[in-house]
């Protein structure tokens, strides 16, 4: 077969708007690409190479001499504190997240079935993730002071604590308060996320399974869950990679104290790096966040592509 | 859908779980709102106190002849030129991504995912080392850069799906009519994406506003900005917490107002484009 | 017995009214179609039926039974979704399994019940399979048997044909008129598509703004329309009207005139179905005179559009390679035994 005569006379613009999406492309790409590089990818393995030297801004001799895996020798045996935070981090992340899952997908459902005109609702529940979290902190610094308390004081009137103690400074319920204020903090994101998901459902496998004789039971976990799946993953993961990542909130609040009760693993990262200036050690302490991140993050990426449709803005074809 | 037609006291129910849930979300705001109006005698009040005789003095009292105004100034520099940057630089690679096919582009945009999902912890350390051999540290350009860099991830994932949403066939009418594919992004899809631009950059401007960590890193004293700055209020003896308010509000309030103008849009921004709110 | 329709309205929420007072009663064991235009309230009819809408007003009886408070599940009846609404996570097999696992069913029986229901419709090949890797066809063929597997009484179908090309859509409906005669339910058939209608219905329910219009065989319908509406929406290409006044047995609208006896004097509009239309030699009695327009070859037949001043028409004919050349007369002849004649304003049938 020939090609029609009309192509050759435009094919001089046609192999230019060709080479734009060849070569142009990536162009465009590059700053973005570059700046991503330099500050987060240069830093990262800046970050690798020092966790393999012993500097240090607290002792004059140590320079940042190579010391090969010492730091990481030490990290993995004679660090307790390192163990604690990090034990103590999924701990936060386990708990915080399941009650913030459980409780947001039970007000997204709540809100699905019996809210018609949703806007107002779903506005005044955004505000509490919104606010940064250094405001976050002080607000519920001032909640739960000692003596003047508001959160204290009702906590009090209905019996749920039994003497008149700043909250953040009791060993025994500090780690419950920053576990419930990141609930606080968070529960709404799950409630918004979820709502989208349960709104964007079809209708009609809902529709076959009540035909299909299937009770509300039965049509909740054997229709709506399944098809939530993929967002139930998301909203799982990114929470949970956020959750590992707390540092503001926690730090604002509590510094980590009372003793290291509180200190998460992004805490005692700071602490080694920017109060005990061990930067050698401190970037093997980084390193090792770093990785369990990127771990959730690469879990995350498959469940986000495994639940891609064309409509969900995603490639739907894309290999994973 | 699965019947709305549903039955008198469950709905009453509903509604009471919902309402409870609302006021748990607020109170803790509103308390914080109505202690920047109180005076101390009424702050330190041991059973709280809701209906007072409200004082302005708080807030004069921190903004002026303090130096909680040069911090604002400072919030506002970096959240307006990180996001600016942001857009300018992510808009532009999102199209790309939307449009265009080369070999490893999923991967570079799994990459950009990556770099965000980075701890900040992470990457504070040795980004502080590489500001402090700069001569950057400690400047307000520092935070600049780590904000652009760490949000330039989101615009990426976030306006890709904006751009999808745009028909190809409009990028190749305007081709067809004689634009380059630039000229069509440019003046043709770029425009068409305004609303999208316009949510993700406020959503870039609240992220960098309420941001700390980076900022607490690379600033301890010049080119602070007001999430570094507040705690610093706070003392363990004889904190003004009326002041301390003033400034949260001050602080927070722009920011939820933003949040509602872009709210239809906030859910697919937090999950990078995931989830359609 | 049988089902009933008493008064049905249903207005939505946001205010749209979609039927206004239905009543429509039919028997067990028929095959019922719900015809009517986009907006008709045919599928809203059948979803209340089901269950799936709450009316506003009046009663649904099964057999005698009030069932309109009842939840879908407890009506004994299987549904068919015009998009199959298949559950995208489970395979074939456990698809049709559903309704029978819900019901409890014991394993062996389900698997044997869910292996006669695929064997039926050709689709045991393809038990393992998930619906994503299921042709249009045979996911049509996986919803029809998960609505039927478990015996209920009555099986609704809403538009089960409109998404399937066109040869698939003539064998499904083959299919059905086959499964219908086999299994001997009560069929319950939603369509805006008169063919299938008439090939597949017992009796046809024609639906117009929410109300019910016409109710009889599909011959019925056909051969003598209770409307004006029904006449033209019944039939490919539709019938020919004309609005005009009669006068002592003779018709005339425009240029044209013919003999239409036993219809009232008045305002009246006329209709002649294409087939029915006789082609004559210039000399007939009461030939009237058309001209050419343009003509179309639907094998065996011939479409000729037809002209005169303001009037135009259809004329079918048999195809016997006859050139009807743009311009041309062409003197037609109306049967007065195939004319129909309706009010003029209301549309109802007079004759």
């Amino acid at each position: 077969m020939t090609s029609l005569p009309v192509t050759s006379n435009t094919s001089g613009k046609t192999r230019g708007a060709f080479l734009l999406d060849r070569g142009v492309g990536p162009l465009l790409v590059l700053p973005a690409t570059i700046l991503v590089v330099i500050f987060l990818v240069g830093p990262f393995y800046y970050m690798v190479y020092t966790a393999l030297t012993d500097l240090s801004f607290a002792d004059a001799t140590r320079k940042g001499a190579f010391v090969g895996f010492d730091n990481f020798r030490r990290l993995m045996r004679d660090d307790p504190l390192f163990w604690n935070s990090f034990l103590l981090t999924l701990k936060f992340v386990v708990v915080a997240v399941a009650m913030e899952f459980v409780i947001g997908f039970a007000l997204a459902l709540l809100i699905f079935k019996y809210v018609v005109r949703q806007r107002l609702l779903t506005t005044l529940l955004l505000i509490p993730m919104m606010l940064a979290p250094v405001a976050v902190g002080l607000i519920w610094r001032l909640l739960l002071q000692g003596d003047f308390g508001m959160v204290i004081y009702y906590l009090r009137a209905v019996g749920l604590l039994a003497q008149n103690a700043a909250v953040l400074s009791q060993p025994d319920l500090v780690f419950p308060a920053i576990v419930a204020i990141d609930i606080w903090q968070w529960t709404p994101f799950v409630t918004l996320v979820m709502l989208a998901g349960l709104m964007s459902l079809p209708r009609s496998p809902f529709e076959a399974a009540m035909m299909d004789g299937a009770g509300p039971l039965r049509i909740f976990l054997d229709v709506m869950l399944p098809l939530l799946r993929p967002i139930i993953a998301l909203v799982l993961l990114l929470r949970g990679i956020d959750a590992f990542k707390e540092f503001d909130k926690v730090f604002i609040m509590t510094g980590g104290g009372p003793g290291t009760l509180t200190e998460l693993v992004s805490i005692y990262a700071y602490r080694v790096n920017f109060r005990n200036w061990d930067l050698g050690y401190g970037a093997a302490v980084a390193f090792m966040v770093y990785l369990v991140v990127l771990i959730l993050c690469s879990v995350f990426y498959k469940a986000v592509y495994w639940s891609a449709k064309p409509s969900s803005g995603l490639p739907a074809g894309a290999k994973p | 859908m699965i019947d709305r037609a549903a039955s008198r006291p469950w709905t009453a129910f509903a509604w009471a779980v919902l309402l409870v849930a609302v006021v748990v979300a607020l109170t803790p705001y509103l308390w914080i709102v109505l202690a920047s109006f109180k005076t101390r005698v009424d702050l330190f009040s041991s059973a709280p106190k809701w209906l007072f005789s409200p004082t302005f003095a708080n807030y004069p009292a921190v903004f002026i002849g303090k130096e909680y105004w040069p911090l604002a100034i400072n919030s506002l520099i970096i959240s307006l030129s990180s996001t600016a940057l942001c857009i300018l630089i992510g808009a532009p690679a999102a199209y790309v991504f939307a449009r265009a096919d080369f070999p490893g582009k999923e991967d570079l945009f799994f990459f950009f995912l990556t770099t965000r999902m980075a701890p900040p912890i992470s990457i504070a350390v040795p980004l502080f080392l590489f500001f402090t051999s700069l001569g950057l540290i400690d400047t307000i350009y520092a935070v600049v850069i780590a904000h652009t860099s760490f949000n330039l991830s989101l615009v990426v994932w976030m306006m890709r799906g904006f751009f999808a949403e745009i028909p190809k066939e409009i990028d190749e009418a305007a081709v067809m009519d004689g634009r380059s594919r630039l000229g069509a992004f440019v003046f043709i899809i770029a425009p068409l994406a305004a609303p999208g631009i316009a949510a993700t950059a406020v959503l870039c401007f609240i992220l960098s506003w309420n941001e700390f960590l980076y900022a607490f890193i690379l600033v301890a004293f010049e080119g602070r900005p007001l999430t570094v700055g507040i705690p610093g209020l706070v003392t363990p003896h004889g904190t003004l917490w009326g002041q301390v308010a003033a400034v949260a509000v001050v602080a927070t309030l722009p920011i939820l107002i933003f949040t509602f103008l872009v709210q239809r849009q906030l859910v697919r921004g937090l999950t990078f484009g995931a989830v359609k709110g | 017995m049988g089902i009933v329709f008493d008064g049905i309205s249903k207005v939505f929420p946001d205010g749209t009214a979609a039927l206004h007072g239905l009543d429509l009663a039919f028997d067990t064991g028929e095959f019922i179609v719900l015809l009517g235009p986009s907006g008709s309230g045919k599928t809203t009819a059948c979803r209340v039926l089901a269950g799936l809408e709450h009316p506003t007003g009046g009663r649904i009886l099964v057999d005698g039974k009030d069932v309109t408070d009842l939840p879908p599940r407890f009506r004994g009846m299987g549904m068919v979704f015009q998009n199959y609404a298949l559950y995208s996570h489970k395979s074939v097999y456990e698809n049709i399994a559903y309704p029978l696992r819900v019901r409890k069913m014991a394993g062996t029986e389900i698997d044997r019940s869910v292996r006669n229901m695929a064997d039926l419709l050709q689709i045991g090949r393809y038990l393992a399979r998930k619906p994503s890797q299921l042709s249009g066809g045979q996911a049509q063929r996986v919803a029809v048997a998960r609505a039927l597997v478990w015996q209920p009484d009555i099986c609704l179908m809403d538009e089960p044909l409109s998404n399937l090309d066109a040869l698939l859509r003539l064998h499904m409906r083959t299919e059905l008129k086959r499964l219908h005669r086999e299994l001997k339910k009560t069929f319950v058939f939603v369509t805006h598509d008169q063919e299938e209608a008439m090939t597949l219905a017992t009796r046809v329910a024609v639906l117009r703004d929410g109300r019910l219009v016409q109710f009889d065989e599909p011959k019925t319908v056909y051969r003598r329309p209770a409307s004006r509406f029904v006449a033209e929406f019944m039939g490919r290409p539709a019938m020919n009207t004309f609005e005009g006044m009669l006068y002592a047995g003779m018709f005339r609208a425009g240029d044209i005139a013919c003999a239409a006896p036993g219809i009232p004097d008045g305002p009246v509009v006329l209709g002649i179905r294409p087939e029915q239309v006789e082609i004559v030699d210039s000399s007939a009695a009461d030939a009237v005179r058309f001209e050419v327009d343009v003509m179309e070859l639907v094998e065996p037949d011939v479409l000729v559009f037809v002209r005169s001043g303001t009037s135009s028409m259809i004329v079918r004919t048999p195809n016997d390679d006859r050139t009807f050349a743009h311009g041309e007369p062409l003197f037609l002849r109306f049967p007065p035994a195939a004319l129909h004649a309706f009010d003029a304003v209301t549309g109802a049938r007079l004759t």
